[in-house]
């Protein structure tokens, strides 16, 4: 082999250079180009970046798909590999690289960290807001186990901490909060509540406050995610007790509350602490009751705000029509899920699903579409507990597992799967992000890294909350979409 | 028995013996032999039929005496029954020749020489002379006047003389022939069809199927004639008495005699060297001195007697045969392919991992025995480095291979197994760890998933209940509930609509309703445990009133103010420490086992009444474990050895199930009811079917060490899983068919490793996700452990 390259010098193929963006698109007659086949992608990228190609002023890191796989090896391992002769042409796509996800920062809490959104120029919730945002002043709001929402800085700073449980904040754990606004809060969590609050922030941007504006009672199982909607000031609940919730954050048009529910209905002493403060409590719009078995996640459509998907551990995925509160499709999938997002997809819109069998199930959510599963992402070791669509690609998904990683998959790089995995499409994972601090140990049972929650924003990274009690971020521009790094 | 089988033989000989020598036996046999007779009988019975022959053996107490008269007497009814029994040996054996010969003429010529000696003793010629029908001279001898000792004075042989005349001429007739006096000679009288048929069912011994034309009876050979037939057919001499081996007599020998043969001295010649053929060798010497005997052939000559040497091509004319073992076709050679090639094309060369692969297997195990390697020009090939070694091989096997070709079995040991199904067929079953818990100080004994799957409860050697968030591992709510004693057991009530958790510490229960839930559900579950309340003290009362008990078996009471404000709501205190807590299905009863409670081991307890109640007033054993049937009123109790099932409302005994198992550890009811699996101490898994027998169905023994626990899911998956001190879990596939005839299928599917061993203890407890294929497991390590 290794005397044959010596002996013979290098052979040469022909390639075209093609490219899906025209900021960077070579002129017609230098497209074709002879290149040795002993060529790597860097080397590639070199040359298109050389003054005869594109004479950028700075090199731009390219990578090369061909025939929509990414080019990992030299051009003449990738044509013994397909077995292709050196004659043929080779048409080598290229797009700005991947820039893998660097370990940027870590914020510590007292307790589990159980979820994590994120306030910036280009999130949905500055979008909903009537005042702009200060440029700099990117907010990470976290949901504790210890019952406690806090809102950081990009610096790690810790802004305003929500009430404890004698003055209005939650009783128990809270598993999921979301910004509704730049000003506006819901939480929600294992004292079955879903609590909406007004933040408020000093004019130095150093401190703030959070202070109950609503709780809403109806739920009889514990909360484990919640998704808002601004303009309409909805919310949705997903809930043990196998209902799904909607409420308002509305005080005025808000149900009256159950009042069995209330804390008050107990008589015992201990839960008596918590109702010193005179947080209005309401119920909620509607429950619905599709599900049977406990509801892990419930998102609204983010192209339509009338239809949500919901996913659970009765195995299925269900979307809902919000105006009549009904359940309009049911998808059955073979295992529990844990976790849902709805991702813009390569032609249309696809619904990801974590399972507690360790892969991310993707479905076409469409009534039309009868195929049950579009494609599989396996790689985690532990169930899947929480993804986040990348914001600036429809290729890109971040997810985060129990197994104590965040793995980014680019719906691109896919593979037939092997007859173990049972067939069908499968995808692997871009990059792993692990917990920074276990520095590569493994934790048997995910013990002490289990990632709870994933957020993927555009300016912050990603953000991931977990059992380290930490929440950390990721950098996260251009991993899949290298076109606005 | 003796005197029916000595009539029966009586009978036996009437019908082979004729009258006269029957009387002639008889007077010559006297009274005095009449052991004799029965032996005798018994042997002519044993003629026509052999099955008597043991109980004859039974009866007889000298068996060797008797055989042979038996063999004597056998001889003389084979021969012809009018020969007396009592004649020699020598006398049969002359008579056989006679009979041989069947030949008229010839017996009387053997008349006329024995006859014709005593005609020249005595002066009175004993014959006439006449002339014959010819004119020539024909003497007519007298009749021979038998004297005493006369040689054939003892043989009235019947000879007949009809000559070579087929016996079926006579078959209209009476008789058969004339004997040699003209007399008519009688057709012997036939058996009757009876005895015909008994001879044709039972083939006497030395039955030929043959008529001796001489006397018109069947032709049987005697057993010397069979004999003489057997040794001819195992190749031996057939005379009698001939020794081919006989030992050596040794006349000579190398031991020097006491009294040698002869007193000559040892000769000289002994002692000195032979001249002779110092001589010869000598000759033999000056030849080689001289070169005319060479010690070597020279050199030239072996290589002209090598090339001499034929070889032969014993494929030179092959032509294509049929397969076959003696048929040996010429390799064949495969014609060169591109890997051989000097430069073979890029895709036949091996990539790096192919290389390493290939070097790093065994020779013998090669799939290739090269490695297509690339060389630009065929002058830049190197030799070829194992043409030595190969040669050499290739001399080996010539040498040593067989000749023959060797038509191997060629069975799969995998296809000789039990078909079972492969268990990624069978998934979805548990296969990783996915939470673990930690927390637990010491030992956790016991652990429960709640009916809706969400709380996993535990217990401890550190006192303490604990409560977790099934899915994420964490603990959301503990209480200490034992002061010093570790927590046995923790049970969930089953129903979904009322949350209470049962845990025993020590000789107390405690009914827990964690603070975990909603008002609603929490403010019921209250209700139900305080419901019992009015009851107990009305049952107290009247036990103590009627003088049947002075003490209750068990007190319920409040906890304690502690207890209660954490959510202990309920303490049932009985006499002695509690291992055990069941559950009936609709959650008003649980049953306990206390084993060293001796009468009260068992009790049953009401929850709605706050009763205690004691089923068993005496118990065939130490009880280990109990369980409620899923679905009828069935009671199961098992003690160390056995399981019986009993009906709770015909008050009965059902079943005594044995497992045979030397210590039950814990055993568990198949949903379906209809089946059990039971764990033991002597480390064995043993699968019941309740309608099959009371033995069990399978018995698995898979585990290094006493098995703790056992469970089935209870939500539908057909899966089963036991906990083993060798701190492994096993995961078995177990499909109940609800067709009687066919079998339950169990396949273990996994093998769950993870718990560490601590102080020769491993997995204590067991639980299954009420609805998913997961389940969780206590260790002795102090963690509990989700399996996903």
């Amino acid at each position: 082999m290794d005397g044959q390259s010596v002996q013979s010098g290098p052979r040469q193929v022909q390639v075209v250079f093609t490219t899906n963006f025209p900021d960077i698109e070579l002129p017609e007659g230098k497209r074709q180009l002879l290149v040795p086949t002993d060529v790597r992608r860097y080397q590639l990228s070199q040359i298109l970046n050389s003054e005869s190609m594109l004479d950028t002023p700075a090199p731009i890191p390219f990578d090369f798909l061909v025939n929509g796989t990414f080019l990992r090896t030299t051009i003449d391992e990738y044509l013994t590999a397909h077995g292709l002769s050196s004659e043929t042409t080779l048409s080598l796509q290229y797009v700005r690289s991947l820039i893998p996800p660097l370990y940027e920062a870590s914020f510590e809490h007292d307790d589990w960290v159980s979820c994590v959104d994120v306030l910036s120029e280009n999130s949905s919730a500055r979008s909903w807001s009537s005042s702009g945002l200060v440029p700099g002043s990117e907010r990470i709001l976290s949901g504790s186990y210890d019952g406690l929402l806090r809102v950081w800085n990009k610096s790690g700073q810790v802004i305003a901490t929500s009430s404890s449980a004698g003055a209005g904040g939650h009783t128990a754990s809270i598993k999921s909060a979301r910004y509704i606004s730049s000003t506006k809060v819901a939480s929600a969590g294992m004292d079955r509540t879903i609590r909406v609050w007004k933040y408020t922030e000093s004019e130095d941007h150093f401190s703030g406050q959070l202070k109950p504006a609503l709780e809403l009672y109806g739920h009889k199982g514990y909360i484990h995610s919640i998704d808002v909607h601004g303009p309409s000031n909805l919310i949705l609940s997903a809930s043990q007790d196998d209902k799904i919730g909607i409420w308002t954050s509305a005080v005025s048009s808000a149900p009256e509350a159950p009042s069995s529910l209330l804390p008050s209905a107990l008589t015992s002493k201990r839960r008596k602490l918590s109702t010193s403060t005179s947080t209005p409590q309401r119920g909620p719009l509607s429950l619905i009751s599709a599900h049977t078995a406990p509801v892990q996640a419930v998102i609204f459509n983010p192209l339509d705000p009338t239809v949500a998907y919901s996913c659970g551990q009765d195995h299925t995925i269900r979307t809902f029509d919000l105006v009549t509160s009904r359940n309009v499709d049911t998808r059955t999938t073979s295992h529990p899920l844990f976790s849902i997002a709805a991702l813009p997809g390569i032609s249309t819109q696809l619904i990801a699903a974590g399972t507690s069998a360790r892969h991310i199930t993707l479905l076409d959510p469409r009534v039309s579409a009868r195929t049950t599963q579009v494609m599989t992402l396996r790689g985690h070791t532990n169930l899947v507990s929480s993804i986040a669509p990348d914001p600036s690609s429809s290729y890109g998904l971040v997810s985060g597992s129990h197994d104590g990683t965040c793995r980014i998959w680019d719906l691109r790089s896919t593979r037939q799967g092997t007859k173990e995995e049972g067939g069908g499409v499968v995808g692997d994972a871009v990059y792993v992000i692990e917990r920074e601090w276990t520095k590569g140990k493994k934790a048997v049972g995910g013990e002490g890294v289990k990632v709870f929650g994933v957020n993927w924003d555009v300016e912050l990274g990603i953000v991931s909350a977990g059992e380290d009690k930490r929440v950390q971020i990721n950098r996260g521009r251009g991993i899949t979409e290298p076109g606005n790094a | 028995m003796a005197p029916p089988t000595i009539v029966r033989k009586r009978k036996a000989i009437t019908r082979d013996i004729s009258e006269i020598s029957d009387v002639e036996s008889e007077a010559e046999f006297g009274d005095g032999l009449l052991e004799g007779i029965l032996s005798q009988s018994e042997e002519s019975e044993q003629d026509s039929a052999e099955e008597s022959e043991e109980e004859d053996e039974d009866e007889d107490e000298d068996e060797d005496e008797e055989d042979d008269v038996g063999d004597v007497q056998d001889l003389s009814g084979l021969d012809s029954d009018e020969i007396p029994s009592e004649e020699d040996e020598s006398e049969i054996q002359f008579q056989k020749s006679t009979l041989g010969k069947s030949n008229g003429t010839k017996a009387e010529r053997s008349i006329l020489t024995t006859t014709l000696p005593t005609a020249e003793d005595e002066d009175k010629p004993n014959y006439t002379v006449t002339t014959d029908a010819n004119g020539g001279v024909r003497y007519v001898y007298d009749e021979i006047d038998p004297v005493y000792d006369s040689d054939d004075s003892d043989a009235p042989l019947t000879t007949n003389t009809i000559g070579n005349i087929p016996l079926s001429f006579y078959e209209s007739y009476p008789h058969i022939g004339y004997d040699i006096n003209g007399k008519k000679i009688m057709r012997p009288a036939k058996g009757e069809a009876l005895d015909a048929l008994l001879d044709s069912i039972d083939i006497p011994k030395g039955w030929t199927g043959l008529t001796d034309p001489t006397t018109g009876k069947p032709l049987n050979l005697s057993q010397e004639e069979l004999e003489i037939l057997r040794r001819i057919q195992t190749n031996e001499l057939p005379e009698d008495g001939y020794d081919p081996y006989p030992a050596t007599i040794e006349y000579f020998t190398g031991f020097e005699e006491i009294m040698p043969l002869s007193a000559a001295p040892e000769p000289k010649r002994r002692f000195l060297p032979s001249k002779h053929e110092a001589k010869r060798v000598m000759k033999i010497v000056r030849a080689i001195r001289e070169g005319r005997i060479l010690p070597y052939m020279p050199l030239e000559e072996r290589e002209e007697d090598k090339e001499e040497q034929t070889h032969y091509d014993i494929w030179r004319d092959e032509q294509p045969r049929p397969d076959h073992i003696m048929n040996i076709p010429a390799p064949k050679a495969l014609p060169p392919g591109y890997d051989l090639s000097y430069n073979p094309p890029p895709e036949y060369l091996p990539t790096k991992a192919e290389k390493q692969t290939w070097e790093s297997t065994d020779p013998e195990d090669r799939e290739k025995e090269y490695l297509p390697t690339t060389y630009d020009a065929l002058r830049k090939v190197p030799g070829y480095d194992k043409f030595v070694k190969e040669r050499f091989e290739r001399s080996l096997d010539l040498y040593l291979a067989p000749r023959v070709r060797k038509n191997r079995l060629n069975i799969d040991p995998a296809s000789l197994l039990p078909k079972l199904p492969r268990p990624e067929e069978l998934k979805p079953f548990p296969t990783a760890c996915s939470t673990l818990f930690r927390g637990h100080e010491g030992r956790v004994r016991s652990l429960a998933l709640d009916p809706s799957g969400t709380w996993l409860a535990s217990g401890g050697d550190d006192g303490t209940v604990r409560i977790w968030e099934a899915s994420t591992g964490r603990q959301l709510w503990s209480s200490k509930v034992g002061d010093d004693e570790a927590v046995d057991v923790v049970r969930w009530r089953p129903g979904r609509e009322a949350v209470i958790l049962s845990a025993a510490a020590g000789d107390d229960i405690y009914l827990i309703v964690p603070p975990i839930q909603d008002p609603e559900t929490e403010k019921k579950s209250q209700d139900v445990l305080d419901a019992g309340f009015g009851y107990a003290t009305n049952a107290t009362q009247t036990l103590t009133a009627s003088g049947i008990r002075k003490e209750p078996v068990a007190r319920w009471a409040r906890p304690g103010s502690r207890l209660e404000e954490e959510g202990v709501l309920l303490k049932v205190s009985v006499r002695s420490t509690v291992k055990v807590i069941s559950w009936h299905r609709r959650g008003d009863f649980f049953s306990t086992v206390s084993p060293t409670a001796q009468r009260s081991a068992v009790a049953i307890h009401t929850l709605s009444k706050h009763l205690t109640q004691i089923p068993f007033r005496r118990l065939p054993g130490i009880p280990q474990a109990v369980q409620f049937h899923p679905s009828r009123p069935l009671f199961f109790v098992a003690t160390q050895r056995t399981i019986r099932s009993y009906d709770l409302q015909k008050q009965e005994l059902v079943k005594i199930i044995q497992p045979g198992a030397r210590w039950i550890s814990s055993f568990d009811v198949h949903p379906g009811g209809d089946n059990l699996i039971v764990g033991s101490y002597d480390r064995r898994l043993l699968w019941h079917d309740l309608d099959l027998s009371a033995r069990p169905y399978k018995t698995l023994r898979f585990h290094s060490k006493a098995i703790r626990a056992v469970k089935f899911h209870k939500g539908g998956f057909p899966l089963f899983a036991d906990a083993s001190d060798d701190g492994s879990l096993q995961i078995f596939h177990g499909k109940v068919v609800g067709d009687m005839m066919e079998n339950a299928t169990i396949v273990p599917v996994k093998v769950l490793k993870g718990h560490k061993v601590r102080s020769a203890l491993g997995v204590m407890d067991v639980d299954w996700h009420p609805k998913e294929p997961w389940c969780a497991s206590a260790g002795a390590d102090g963690t509990c452990r989700m399996w996903m």
